[in-house]
């Protein structure tokens, strides 16, 4: 009997061995062959008598259920991080885009099995591109747009989208506009009828207008009350000032009260323009559905060649190293954000920046796991309990960017965070492992490719792309761009954007600990040799 | 700023050799001696060099049909494989708050927080890190008659995922230590609790609503959680995640792929003793929370007679509670949110004072709830419940319903039920949640048909039967401004 249990024991240290050897995926035959079900080690022959034998007894026994795993779970997973290859899954359904005589653009990508679609307007204007005199009217013509046009009242239009059980919605950022209905397959070029009567025939009706004002104001309390948007807002307000990029998109309490028709219009014929226009579709859509039907119903739109690129050469955004505090210390967490100059959407180095996110990552305390994750600053805040959360974040622009982190803490931990976040930035110019960047890109990929989950999310990537690229990255070249981003791309990258570079800061809440901007700029560098 | 330092530090630059120009990159394998020139050439404006795109997929790729394959022990494995670069793999597992009782109570809520945590085979550390360089997503959750452990990834990394799946659901340590750091964080949440009515209420709804197993807190009460230990979650374990229980459903892979990595990882999952549904029985009732809060929230619900396994009922109950709608006074999304329900147009249009006010369902397989929920400041409260009592039983009352609001209500209905089916969780999550209520996946033109033929007298009477259950009435804030229960009661005779 004994030793037969010697033998089995012997049996299992070898199957340990096999499964290391599995563990860098080298699983041999042997692998599969070991024994499945463990047998139950054998009992002390003496009891132990002290408690901290007990407890020495209780955690040898755990140890040793760990040192002989079964190797059928260990063949394919390992913790140390190595490039996989996707090129199974690469190839998707064609992305067509057809450009009209107009200059409109319209691009969809089918898949035909589906029983619903999305289809969307996306439009090259948003917030920067007012004038100073009607900050706001971008966000309010998004509004207008959905009350009322010369066929159909506002309530008809509701009732119309309803009844067909669809959905339409919209929504404004700094550079763009979106609208966009999600309906069953059959009902997708009423849609599109929808979208073009919107966008070309609102009326704008005085009265209308008057009433829209409150609920913008409401709308301005409810985004106050989000601590995160306020933050941003007051971050591009200090990095953007003087520069339309500085303005917040719903613009200004007094503006939202002023501003009168012949803006919206005037908005309207200056930017939603044909060219500035890309009509998207997703789902169960024929491309040349779309673009037939595109042609005769978006045909009251202005061909101004005017893109957003002179405008933008014509106002371009300046960073300026600046900070804005709020200091309120009966808000019961701070929070703030640091800031550099980022890259614009067409830069080239924008992607290793989106690696750069993905390597200082994001956490917040209840998600747990902290204290394990790859990023050394998700690690320092977790392990240290300095943080509530953190989240690294990349913006990108017609000219410009936002890279950096932002934090909310408890007033007591402000300096250690800080240390800590400038220090793991910094660090992106100095010390890289390659490690840290494979674990950031495949986290980087996925994220990526999981995202694009349903006609929605689709027609979403399609219309920004089109506008922010001119046209649809393939997948297979996106991947290809992050997998050629290493531990020296990182560094020549942070050297650009991190290195010795002025910080914006926006800080509120009890932040009277949080260091100050000096203190910050000094810690883009490291004097090291 | 501090430009002073820039030609030292230019040069300390040098020195590191991290001048731009030296750092090449092999962005492209044709495109070797990369230089600041190159590297604007390779502006996303333009397609990278030298690479080589696969060809297209076709337009027309389909979703193949449910497969499911039991194996001996009981285990069934089912997918439905949908094309494109991501799938979504599942544990379903019939147990829940139901099967607890005494010295378990509360178990469940811990078993979600103790998910993908320690195994047999990998520590919590490794594990992580695993699900990093994955990039995947993993979420658990615990509900009274299910717990689900789902997993998303790239196929790619199926092989990969599969394996980690099985072990964290299969072989769970249950650490000591662990389970004393969850413990922390659940008695955290228990407390939070106060700060969220809604979720307050709908946990009292079922504990004053049912009699019998669907009155165990599905949140672990604090004295539950001064007594659970590691060996009461362990057994709590072993006694319910038995072969027979487990449902691996999989969306976005192929069925004989993923019997291939599964299938010995499961074949010898021990298999349990039949275990009999916990019975449980409707009794309503009422029950309030006096809280110091400007808004009171109230929930009143009747029982859903027969729950999911009347397939037909629950498919009227979801038309009303779309018909019903309603949501809150002032929310973000344009039309397509049920601004025309009958309780967005007669309710929330008609009295500003409204914050919220929606219709509600929690479906068990053999029984249920229905209602309305809303939340108002305290003085118009009373009203605001004599509102609610009106409108439940106006859709029981012939007549009131118009045919058009019912062809909004399906194509509503029907709609929504497809967009979420895009998704690939959601379709894991309806195979796996469908084995377990009837034993199989029904196809889900089969309930957008049920759907069709729904008639006006359905609904009325279908509403009519439910609202002849005894009313469940919880609420929270300035309970004393709520009418008498009795009241309520009277109302709906």
């Amino acid at each position: 009997m004994a030793f037969r249990r010697i033998l089995s024991t012997a049996m299992r240290r070898r199957s340990a061995v096999a499964a290391a050897a599995g563990n860098a995926r080298e699983a041999s035959t042997a692998v599969a062959a070991a024994p499945g079900v463990l047998t139950p080690d054998a009992t002390p022959v003496r009891a132990p008598v002290m408690p901290y034998d007990r407890i020495a007894e209780a955690v040898n026994a755990r140890l040793r259920r760990l040192e002989h795993p079964d190797p059928r779970f260990l063949r394919y997973a390992s913790p140390v991080p190595s490039h996989a290859d996707h090129t199974a899954i690469l190839a998707a359904p064609e992305t067509r885009v057809t450009t009209l005589p107009n200059g409109l653009r319209v691009a969809t990508e089918s898949s035909l099995a589906a029983r619903t679609a999305t289809v969307g307007v996306w439009i090259d204007a948003g917030s920067r591109y007012e004038n100073e005199e009607a900050a706001g009217v971008a966000h309010f013509v998004e509004h207008m747009l959905f009350k009322g046009t010369g066929k159909r009242s506002a309530a008809q239009l509701e009732k119309e989208i309803e009844d067909m059980g669809g959905h339409l919605n919209a929504y404004t950022s700094r550079e763009q506009t979106t609208y966009y209905a999600k309906v069953l397959e059959k009902d997708v070029s009423r849609a599109m009828e929808v979208l073009a009567d919107i966008l070309q025939n609102s009326n704008l009706d005085k009265a209308r207008i008057e009433r829209e004002r409150d609920v913008i104001l409401r709308e301005m309390e409810e985004v106050e009350g989000q601590s995160e948007e306020v933050i941003f807002d007051h971050l591009h307000a200090t990095a953007f000032q003087y520069t339309s990029l500085g303005r917040p998109i719903l613009g200004s309490a007094d503006n939202v009260r002023s501003i009168t028709k012949e803006d919206l219009e005037n908005y309207i014929a200056t930017h939603y323009t044909a060219p500035r226009m890309v009509i998207t579709a997703a789902g169960n859509v024929k491309h040349e559905d779309i673009v037939e039907q595109a042609r005769k119903l978006f045909d009251k739109l202005s061909t101004d060649p005017t893109t957003t690129t002179m405008l933008v050469a014509k106002e371009p955004a300046s960073f300026t190293g600046s900070e804005v505090r709020i200091i309120d210390d009966d808000m019961p967490l701070a929070q703030f954000a640091v800031a550099f100059n980022g890259a614009s959407w067409v830069d080239p180095d924008s992607v290793a920046l989106m690696v750069m996110q993905s390597m200082l990552g994001s956490w917040n305390k209840n998600a747990g796991g902290g204290k394990h994750m790859g990023s050394e600053l998700v690690q320092r805040a977790a392990i240290n309990d300095i943080a509530e959360s953190v989240m690294a974040f990349n913006t990108n622009y017609k000219d410009t960017g936002l890279f950096g982190v932002y934090a909310v803490a408890k007033a007591d931990c402000l300096d250690d965070l800080a240390f800590a976040i400038m220090q793991e930035m910094s660090k992106l110019s100095y010390r890289v492992t390659e490690e840290d960047v494979i674990r950031a890109r495949n986290q980087l990929k996925s994220s990526i490719q999981l995202h694009l989950d349903g006609s929605t999310a689709v027609v979403e990537d399609i219309g920004r792309q089109l506008l922010t690229y001119g046209r649809r990255i393939p997948i297979p070249e996106l991947f290809a761009r992050i997998d050629a981003v290493d531990a020296s791309t990182v560094k020549r990258v942070a050297n650009r954007f991190i290195f010795d570079q002025d910080v914006a800061i926006a800080a509120m809440g009890p932040i009277q600990g949080l260091p100050d901007y000096n203190w910050f700029r000094r810690r883009t560098y490291m004097l090291r040799y | 700023m501090l430009s002073g330092m820039l030609p030292r530090l230019r040069v300390l630059r040098k020195l590191y050799g991290l001048e731009p120009a030296a750092a090449a990159r092999r962005l492209s394998a044709a495109d070797a001696s990369a230089s600041p020139s190159s590297a604007r050439a390779n502006s996303l404006l333009r397609p990278l060099p030298g690479l080589e795109l696969p060809p297209s997929l076709p337009d027309n790729l389909g979703r193949s049909p449910t497969r499911v394959t039991t194996l001996p022990n009981g285990i069934r494995i089912a997918t439905e494989d949908i094309p494109g670069p991501s799938g979504c793999i599942g544990f379903f597992v019939n147990s829940g708050s139901i099967y607890e009782s005494g010295e378990t109570t509360g178990v469940s809520h811990l078993l979600e927080k103790m998910a993908f945590k320690d195994t047999e085979h990998r520590r919590h550390r490794n594990l992580v890190h695993e699900l990093e360089l994955a990039g995947a997503n993993v979420a658990a959750a615990a509900a009274r008659e299910q717990m689900v452990y789902s997993y998303e990834t790239l196929k790619g990394y199926m092989p990969e995922a599969i394996e980690i799946l099985i072990d964290c659901v299969r072989n769970p340590l249950f650490l000591q230590e662990e389970v004393e750091r969850q413990l922390v964080l659940a008695r955290e949440e228990v407390q939070d609790l106060q700060k969220n009515p809604e979720r307050f209420l709908h946990e009292q709804l079922n504990l004053v609503g049912f009699s019998g197993a669907l009155a165990n807190p599905l949140i672990a009460p604090e004295d539950a959680l001064a007594r659970i230990n590691d060996k009461i979650i362990q057994k709590f374990y072993h006694e319910n995640y038995t072969a027979d229980r487990v449902v691996l459903a999989a969306s976005g892979v192929d069925h004989d792929r993923l019997l291939n990595y599964a299938e010995f990882l499961l074949r010898d999952w021990h298999k349990g003793s039949p275990v009999e549904k916990p019975n449980s029985t409707y009794v309503g009732g009422d029950s309030r929370h006096r809280a110091d809060s400007d808004m009171t929230h109230v929930a009143l619900a009747f029982e859903v007679p027969g729950g999911w396994l009347q397939e037909r009922d629950a498919t009227i109950m979801t038309v009303i509670q779309t018909l019903m709608g309603g949501g809150g006074s002032f929310s973000s999304g344009g039309p397509g949110k049920g601004m025309h329900s009958r309780l967005y147009l007669r309710v929330l249009n008609k009295y500003h004072s409204v914050q919220s006010f929606s219709a509600f369902s929690n479906v068990y397989d053999n029984t249920g709830l229905f209602g309305i929920y809303l939340t108002t400041p305290s003085d118009f409260v009373a009203k605001a419940v004599d509102v609610a009592i009106s409108e439940l039983i106006a859709v029981a009352t012939p007549g009131e319903v118009t045919e058009v609001e019912l062809q909004r209500a399906k194509n509503s209905t029907i709609s929504s039920v497809l967009m979420n089916l895009e998704s690939r969780a959601v379709v894991a999550e309806d195979i796996g949640r469908q084995l377990l209520t009837y034993g199989c996946r029904k196809p889900i033109d089969y309930f957008l048909q049920c759907m069709e033929e729904i008639t006006l007298d359905d609904i009325t009477t279908f509403a009519r039967k439910m609202l002849s259950s005894q009313p469940t009435m919880v609420s929270w804030g300035d309970v004393d401004k709520v009418p008498p229960y009795e009241f309520v009661c009277k109302r709906f005779r």
